[in-house]
């Protein structure tokens, strides 16, 4: 029952690994959330199919079409690296809050985001920035958008032989303002009990051209709502629309019960952080 | 002097560079990996446990079941209740039924896949108030009502007490199902070598274990070993007996081979719990402000073996009184056997339950009355020669200045108004706590010709800094350098005798031990020197490494040369034996009082129900401190160690199976969640008699947070932990009509 543990060089080289061993094989990047199912027996794959050796897997580039992520990426070198931090300060904090500083030091933005795990902090903020997955597999590579991205719990769109590779984040126009709070009710290192990631865009007038906000943790996969968000499009940000917006939010998602809130009182989170993040993006505190 | 001094903890490198041989590293020449199979049912009877295609698996060396245990199969602290591994019947998820000695851990996994077992359900209960209701499922057939503990305490006519009240407060305060979580799990191998046990375990009491073992085991106390490794924390967990009877009795059927068990965290929910408790406090007071009478009732979920509790029970029962002037006192406090993970000591036992109930009923009263609830406190706090609801007079009593430097540590004025969804506030909380009624320590000192001096103790060294604290005394003892005292920890064979590491008892018991241990050595010095200086030993004192008078003075050193003695050897011994009348509590309960207070200032977000904790302030009756530097880390300890239990700790448990056996689900405070200022005093007294201080800031954590959060927004929480999700629910029921 030891596990045979594989070390590929490049992403073809382990989805060929992934192919030959069908089922018997999981892949690990970081190892943070397959060491955590392994202790905990809820999986016991004969072979590990490390991407760890891969050259360049971990970059941070930026380009014309948006900020490169590379899968290998530690949440660390993302939430320190001045690129991720000039391009959209929301989204470093979305990585600096993740755990503590010595899970960050292990953990992978592909890692984190193939996991599927609800109860994360990535997910909800690159949503709500359009970003998109980039994936690569036996009949070479595709682009999945991140909010089609999460299928339920622990269960991605990724196909059994493929890997995500990376991420893309379109660019955000300067007129936009994002930010990200995630929600921790009990201990302050706890996963979140909610997650907001929230982008707007303002005209000159100071009306909203656009708005995505993306709910994670509470609910069992990242959600936007597409009614309470149209309901911002060429309007002001009062505190009153914020307000109907948030109820909006509250209203259409079905929250989840677990240790760290019930159902009633994420919902209750749910419209109380939407406002406190819509009056951010509105008032360009981050 | 070494006493006194803030010298840095003797094993501070070794535990932050990782070279502390903790019990996880041990390695015995053929040692095999033991692995713990559990019961998967909450109560049921054992049909079947069949072995047979497990004992095939390559690797596997022996398998330990019921019917290998001998006519001693159970143990337990006062009733005996509780099998080695479970013979007919399971009465808790987790509760182990089988045990196997492989020699890999992948091999042990898979024959306890194949172990063959059958169960017959039979109905369960979770809840101590449903476990003693007529028609509740029975554990065990000898207790019919489930309760297999009643303490009582009688102290003078409570109806005419409470007749005499102008108002009459009943509340309910519960605290929930929890877990030790010391970081190291359980960790304990065995060895047999003929008739002869060593075992190397992370326990709180070695002493206990032998004695324990040898019962078991049938064998003399000399022939079983106990060594102690330094322990990475126990908090309690690591106290009385927990695996060691099961490792030992599953070495003895692998031909002479080790075995070592490993827990895993998991494992670590259901080997030990902290009791879950409702406590029922109905208390009297007049408009004076004064006290009539209190009635106390405390159902302590047990889960389903005794284990500890028929010792903790009773302690529990005079931890729940407060340290107030209260005339009339009852106390029944029920241990009751239900379907969970068998309870034990928790950092502050009992003492976390009972203190969360009455400080927190103390600002319902004081705000009910109208009263100042710090004022209320000060004006019936116990001094010296009071006489406590036990009969007991009460000396050395410094609760005020606990109180008074706590709240004195506040900034001076009303807690400023943050914003409209953020409103501050203030609460205080005061612990009264007795430590171990009955218990000896012995320690041994050895001066060798080269002045190194050598303390031999049993006190078991948890990352709380008992040895160096030791060492201290031992240096002081002897009046030598501390660099010149070397410590030699738990070893049953070599260390002489303790009764345990808890209960915040070894600085006081065993640095008395190691007193008498450094006076008697002093003597003995004297009287060696005497002859070499021609001086007569009444005219001699020894000071500063040497015996000396005005005119003449020679070193340790050279008194053992010269008397040709490679070394002198010395026991001190510090014990106590207390008793109370088992009918009415009345006696005397503790050699000495715990004393503790804080004072917290909280900020709570009115949207959320958020609790931050701005600013905290602890203090400790110290007696005497030993090293400065030490006790403030363990009072701060203790805050940051109490805001487990009062913010965030709760085993979530579906039909008795733990859901959150990790810390991922069960959350326990981490540096973040530091209160932003914390702030600790010790009190130190003339008396100076040395005082233990590992729980004394602990128990009033919880209750100076609710009460804080009283002082801010207006609600009370009685049930522990105290959630956002509690707080913004209470908030909101305050709003409906």
């Amino acid at each position: 029952m030891s596990i045979k543990f594989l070390e590929p060089s490049d992403f073809p080289e382990a989805a060929a690994s992934l192919a030959e061993h069908g089922d018997e094989a999981k892949i690990i990047a970081g190892g943070v959330s397959v060491t955590l199912m392994l202790q905990q027996k809820l999986i016991a794959p004969p072979v590990l199919v490390s991407l760890g050796r891969i050259a360049g897997g971990d970059s941070i580039r930026q380009s014309s079409d948006g900020l490169h992520i590379g899968a290998l990426a530690k949440l660390r070198n993302l939430e320190q690296s001045s690129v991720v931090q000039e391009w959209c300060p929301a989204l470093a904090h979305a990585f600096r809050v993740v755990g503590n500083v010595r899970v960050r030091n292990q953990a992978t933005i592909g890692g984190n985001l193939s996991a599927a795990d609800y109860a994360a902090d990535p997910p909800a903020m690159l949503i709500a920035l359009g970003a998109s997955a980039q994936v690569f597999g036996p009949d070479g590579k595709r682009e999945v958008p991140l909010g089609e991205f999460f299928l339920g719990f622990y269960t991605t769109a990724l196909r059994p032989t493929e890997i995500l590779t990376g991420i893309i984040v379109p660019p955000l126009p300067t007129s936009a303002r994002a930010s990200y709070h995630k929600f921790s009710s009990i201990s302050a290192e706890g996963r979140p009990c909610l997650a907001v990631g929230a982008v707007a865009d303002f005209d000159a007038d100071g009306r909203c051209r656009d708005l995505q906000i993306a709910i994670g943790a509470a609910v069992e996969t990242p959600q936007r709502v597409d009614t309470a968000e149209a309901m911002a499009r060429g309007e002001s940000l009062t505190d009153e629309l914020i307000a109907a917006i948030a109820e909006e939010y509250a209203q259409a998602l079905d929250p989840l019960t677990d240790v760290r809130g019930s159902a009633w009182y994420r919902r209750e989170m749910i419209r109380v952080f939407v406002g406190r993040v819509l009056k951010e993006v509105r008032d360009g505190n981050r | 002097m070494a006493i006194g001094r803030s010298v840095p903890m003797l094993d501070a490198p070794a535990r932050v560079t990782g070279t502390v041989d903790y019990m996880i590293n041990l390695r015995l020449p053929d040692m095999l990996v033991g692995k713990v199979v559990r019961s998967q049912s909450p109560h049921a009877k054992l049909l079947k446990v069949d072995v047979s295609q497990a004992l095939h698996v390559p690797g596997v060396v022996a398998i330990l079941t019921g019917p290998d245990l001998g006519a001693n199969a159970l143990y337990g602290a006062s009733i005996k209740d509780q099998a080695v591994v479970a013979l007919d019947r399971v009465r808790y998820v987790g509760e182990p039924i089988a045990a196997i000695a492989a020699e890999s851990m992948d091999a042990a996994e898979e024959a306890a896949m194949l172990l063959d077992i059958e169960y017959e359900e039979l109905p369960a209960v979770f809840d101590a108030l449903e476990a003693v209701q007529t028609g509740a499922p029975i554990l065990h057939e000898k207790y019919t009502d489930n309760i297999f503990i009643h303490s009582k305490l009688r102290h003078s006519d409570m109806e005419t007490a409470f007749a005499e009240a102008d108002e009459i407060f009943e509340d309910v305060f519960t605290s929930p199902l929890a877990q030790q979580s010391s970081l190291e799990p359980h960790v304990t191998a065995a060895r047999w070598e003929g008739d002869h046990l060593t075992v190397w375990t992370g326990s709180q009491a070695p002493f206990m274990v032998r004695r324990v073992l040898s019962e078991i085991l049938g064998i003399p106390q000399e022939s079983v070993r106990i060594i102690v490794p330094p322990l990475g924390g126990a908090y309690g967990g690591k106290g009385h007996i927990r695996i060691e009877p099961l490792v030992a009795v599953m070495a003895r059927k692998t031909g002479g081979r080790p075995v070592k068990f490993v827990l895993s965290r998991a494992e670590e929910f259901v080997t030990v719990t902290k009791h879950a408790a409702s406590i029922t406090l109905k208390t009297g007071v007049k408009r004076d402000g004064t006290f009539t009478a209190r009635q106390v009732t405390i159902y302590w979920n047990g889960g389903a073996y005794a284990d500890a509790s028929p010792l903790l029970v009773p302690q529990g029962m005079v931890r729940s009184v407060g340290p107030y002037r209260i005339p009339a006192v009852r106390v029944d406090s029920y241990g009751i056997y239900t379907n969970l993970p068998p309870a034990g000591a928790y950092r502050g036992a009992m003492s976390s339950q009972a203190t969360w109930a009455y400080e927190s009923q103390m600002d319902i009263i004081a705000r009910r009355m109208g009263w100042d609830p710090l004022e209320f406190r000060l004006k019936n706090l116990y001094v010296s020669g009071d006489r406590f609801a036990t009969g007991e007079t009460l000396h050395d009593v410094h609760f005020i200045e606990c109180l008074q430097a706590a709240a004195g540590a506040m900034p001076a004025g009303p807690s400023p108004e943050v914003n409209k969804e953020k409103k501050v506030g203030r609460g205080y909380g005061v612990m009264m706590k007795s430590t171990v009624s009955t218990s000896k320590s012995q320690a041994r000192v050895k001066l060798d010709d080269s002045g190194v001096a050598t303390l031999f103790t049993s006190t078991v060294e948890m990352g709380q800094g008992a040895h160096t604290a030791m060492a201290q005394i031992t240096a002081g003892a002897l009046d030598i350098p501390f660099e010149q005292v070397r410590v030699v920890g738990p070893d049953t064979s070599v260390t002489p005798f303790d009764s345990t590491t808890s209960a915040s008892r070894s600085t006081n018991m065993m640095g008395n031990a190691v007193l008498a241990a450094g006076a008697a050595m002093k003597r003995r010095l004297i009287d060696l020197a005497g002859p070499l200086l021609e001086i007569p030993g009444e005219e001699l004192r020894a000071e500063g490494g040497r015996v000396l008078t005005k005119d003449a003075s020679i070193s340790y050193a050279d008194i053992l040369k010269r008397n040709g003695l490679p070394s002198l050897e010395e026991l001190g011994e510090y014990s106590t034996a207390l008793t109370m009348d088992p009918e009415t509590g009345q006696g005397i309960s503790t050699p000495h009082w715990h004393q503790g207070a804080g004072a917290a200032e909280v900020e709570v977000d009115t949207e959320t129900g958020k609790i931050t904790i701005l600013r905290y302030a602890a203090a400790s009756f110290a007696g005497r401190v030993v090293n400065p530097r030490l006790a403030q880390l363990q009072n701060d300890g203790n805050v940051i160690f109490g805001l487990g239990p009062a913010l965030m700790e709760e085993m979530a448990l579906d039909g008795g199976q733990v859901t959150n056996p990790n810390l991922a689900d069960y959350p326990i405070p981490s540096i973040r969640d530091v209160p932003l200022e914390l702030i600790s005093v010790c009190i130190e007294s003339e008396e100076g008699e040395l005082h233990g201080i590992g729980e004394m800031t602990l128990p009033p954590v919880a209750p100076a947070i609710a009460n804080a959060v009283e002082d801010a927004v207006g609600v009370r929480i009685k049930d522990l932990p105290i959630t956002a999700e509690k707080v913004l629910h209470a908030l909101q029921e305050r709003l409906k009509p």
